[in-house]
């Protein structure tokens, strides 16, 4: 800007400086030229008359410095000058002026010299007697005025110079103050030039854009942000180079890590081999999968490439909690080899027996008996298999509709239809209690008391009691079996609702049970929104509590 | 031209816990597989020591190059030198864990369960390795600091295994080899936590420049 302005004040300081200086010069150069020749004329008049009254002796008699006279008889020869000796100079028969003046009687001519700085002036004239007087003066050309000139010229172009930088950087300063002030902010309100106004209005018309695409952007990460906050999930986002670009509340307290980690690499929050080899799979080949073990939890971690226009830009790492998954799947396994396990044995002894009498190895006399073996194990299969149908209903969470139904009343009936088994291993069972009408399914009602009481009869010793008590505590319905059984050691309490999971293990065939009991009790328990609460000591007795 | 540098050294940085997480796992898998007598697990370990000692190499060729390229002073050069000490560490703990692994395989299945020390020492200092190896990564001194002070706990653990393995000899004398093993693991172990000190050491150097020489 100062620059420009600099140049412009310049360019137009220079082109005044120059037209003033030709204009005056020419006009002065050609004034006094014209009162140069008038006066060499009338010196040239004054002379000739002079030398036609006394001739040579005039001449002789002139002292001027000024003027140069020279006499040319009219062959040419020089008769006499006033400035150097006649005899040494040659004929002057060929000169313009005096050819003209031997013809007109006056001639004129002008040459320069031969460095253009000097110029002579002649003016000649016939005299009566046919020879010519010259007159000549010598004057600088304009060339040598003008360069007379040139120390002032330049003085004025340095001060030229100096004021046009010092002007212009003033007038740049005072142009921009008022853009250097303005408020982008809020372009409109700005008092300046009305010639910014467009540049303005655009502006302003810019801001708004950009406020709208900034709010949307603001928009979208925050939803993003959200939406990974929330999530149970871990959700790791890195680059190229395996720096972290964005990570969720879950992922940080999956890898232990900090906000901080931010702009890191990967590596700085999970070191493990197998997770950066899973990842560099995965920019690799696209995706791919590990399951981590962290503080007692199992991981799934999705690794995927995140591409963009056929360029890999990055990864994201997606974690799953595995462990319920895990848990429920090694169940799953046990179960299955639990059942075929429990299927089996029965199923054994039935072939074993059933073999013996095949081939006539059981005398008549052992037949009942074996027969009745043969019997109680198809029994106990039969138990069994109803047991895990049972089991499987409740897991396959069939519609039940629940009713109103008195708690009272169904753990009543079980007491009365339990009654005649206790009085045979010589156990008392009781019931206790008041009314209380609960929403829920009989059925499932009906089983839970059933298990837990013949479980209270079976482990029990001789002589013992089953306590059953129903009332309301508070807002719940509870009902809880106590009995003087041989009570659960603290170690086994949290499996026994297990299925297949027994105690004692040698005690289970004696005892007739299939190992399922509780854990259809707790099957139906969930059913049923309630909850199992179990105090035991060993050797005293179990008190198990459910509340609805 | 400085942002070469940066690459490089991030790239140093990156190398050196890819090799810290080998060394933690060398020894996570070799005290695995002596709680658990499982002699398979061992190779794992013997392979990972390979792994570690070839990372070595990488790492201190890197350095050097760094240090002839790019003539580094102040932070980066203690950065730089503090990597070259660590690695040597690093290695250290990965042969040692390489050895512990050679001495399972002479133990026909024991564990060691005899002398619940070794295991308490072995969980001790698989932890001072995963701290050294973290104060790295994240530069932290206080982290650094801990480490070190874990060091007396190890030691202490040690001469626990020393006495309860001298016992364990009186009572059982055809033991003798066996307890013999089970010492020279428990040194092993001993002698990784030193390791781990020093690393934590150097992690101090490289963050504040000042050393303070090795503990015994």
């Amino acid at each position: 800007m100062t620059k420009k302005i600099f140049r412009s004040i310049m360019i137009v300081a220079l082109a005044i400086l120059m037209a003033s200086i030709v204009i005056i010069m020419g006009c002065l150069y050609r004034y006094f030229s014209d009162v140069q020749e008038r006066q060499l004329e009338d010196e040239l008049t004054l002379a000739a008359t002079g030398v036609e009254k006394s001739g040579q002796e005039y001449l002789e008699d002139l002292q001027s410095r000024q003027y140069r006279l020279t006499w040319v008889a009219d062959n040419g020869t020089v008769l006499y000058d006033t400035f150097s000796d006649e005899k040494s100079m040659e004929n002057h028969a060929d000169r313009i002026e005096i050819q003209e003046a031997m013809q007109n009687s006056k001639g004129k001519s002008t040459r320069y010299s031969t460095t253009l700085l000097e110029k002579t002036l002649y003016y000649a004239q016939r005299l009566k007697d046919g020879s010519v007087l010259r007159i000549s003066v010598k004057s600088v050309t304009i060339w040598v005025l003008v360069l007379g000139m040139m120390q002032p010229i330049m003085i004025v172009l340095v001060v030229a110079f100096i004021l046009s930088g010092v002007l212009a950087s003033r007038i740049s300063k005072h142009i921009m103050e008022p853009l250097d002030c303005l408020d982008l902010e809020k372009p409109l309100e700005n008092d300046t030039y009305e010639e910014l106004a467009p540049l303005l209005n655009r502006i302003n018309k810019q801001r708004r854009q950009i406020d709208l695409q900034l709010s949307e952007l603001q928009r979208k990460n925050d939803e993003f942000t959200q939406i990974t906050r929330s999530m149970t999930e871990g959700l790791v986002l890195l680059n190229e180079n395996n720096i972290i670009l964005s990570i969720n509340p879950a992922a940080l307290s999956l890898f232990r890590a900090e906000r901080s980690c931010k702009g890191k690499d990967f590596l700085t929050i999970e070191r493990s081999h197998d997770v950066s080899n899973a990842v560099q799979s995965a920019l690799r080949n696209g995706h791919s999968e590990i399951r981590i073990e962290r503080e007692g939890k199992e991981y799934q971690l999705h690794v995927n490439r995140i591409e963009s226009n056929g360029a890999v830009i990055g990864a994201v790492v997606l974690a799953f909690d595995r462990t319920e998954a895990a848990f429920a799947e090694r169940n799953r396994k046990e179960f299955t080899a639990n059942v075929s396990h429990e299927l089996k044995t029965p199923l054994q002894s039935i072939m074993g027996s059933a073999e013996l009498i095949e081939n006539g190895l059981v005398k008549t006399e052992d037949m009942p008996r074996f027969v009745g073996h043969i019997r109680t194990e198809a029994e106990r299969l039969l138990t069994l298999i109803e047991d895990i149908i049972r089991l499987s209903r409740l897991d396959e969470e069939n519609e039940m509709p629940f009713e109103d139904v008195d708690l009272y009343e169904v753990a009543d009936e079980v007491v009365s239809r339990l009654k005649n088994i206790a009085a045979a291993k010589n156990i008392e069972i009781s019931i206790v209690g008041e009314s209380v009408y609960i929403k829920s399914v009989k059925q499932l009602l009906t089983e839970t008391i059933f298990n837990l009481c013949d479980n209270a009869i079976k482990y029990n010793r001789d002589g013992g009691i089953v306590a059953v008590s129903v009332n309301r505590m508070k807002d719940k319905a509870v009902v809880s079996v106590k009995d003087s059984g041989i009570g659960i050691s603290p170690e086994h309490q949290a499996k026994i609702f297990e299925r297949f999971y027994r105690v004692d293990k040698s005690r289970s065939k004696e005892s007739g049970g299939t190992g399922l009991g509780l854990s259809i009790v707790k099957h139906a328990v969930q059913h049923l929104n309630g909850k199992i609460d179990l105090q035991s000591k060993v050797g005293e007795g179990t008190t198990i509590q459910v509340s609805f | 031209m400085r942002s070469r540098f940066d690459e490089q050294l991030a790239m140093l940085n990156n190398e050196l816990t890819q090799m810290g997480a080998m060394c933690e796992e060398a020894i996570a898998i070799a005290s695995k597989a002596l709680s658990m007598g499982d002699v398979k697990l061992t190779d794992k370990v013997l392979s990972l020591d390979g792994e570690i000692n070839q990372m070595e190499r990488t790492i201190e060729t890197l350095c050097l190059k760094l240090l002839l390229q790019q003539q580094p002073v102040a932070r980066d050069l203690r950065q730089i030198s503090a990597a070259l000490k660590m690695i040597t560490d690093m290695e250290r703990i990965g042969t040692q864990a390489a050895d512990i692994a050679e001495i399972i395989t002479f133990l026909d299945g024991r564990t060691g369960e005899e002398c619940e020390y070794i295991r308490f020492m072995a969980e001790a200092t698989m932890q001072m390795v995963t701290e050294s190896i973290d104060a790295f990564v994240k530069q932290d001194i206080v982290l650094a600091k801990t480490v070190v002070d874990h060091d007396d706990i190890v030691d202490h653990l040690f001469m626990q295994v020393k006495t309860a393995l001298i016992k364990m000899i009186a009572e059982n004398p055809t033991d003798g080899g066996y307890a013999l093993d089970l010492l020279m693991i428990a040194k092993y172990f001993e002698r990784i936590g030193d390791h781990a000190v020093n690393i934590a050491e150097w992690v101090v150097f490289s963050v504040t420049g000042t050393h303070k020489g090795k503990l015994g």
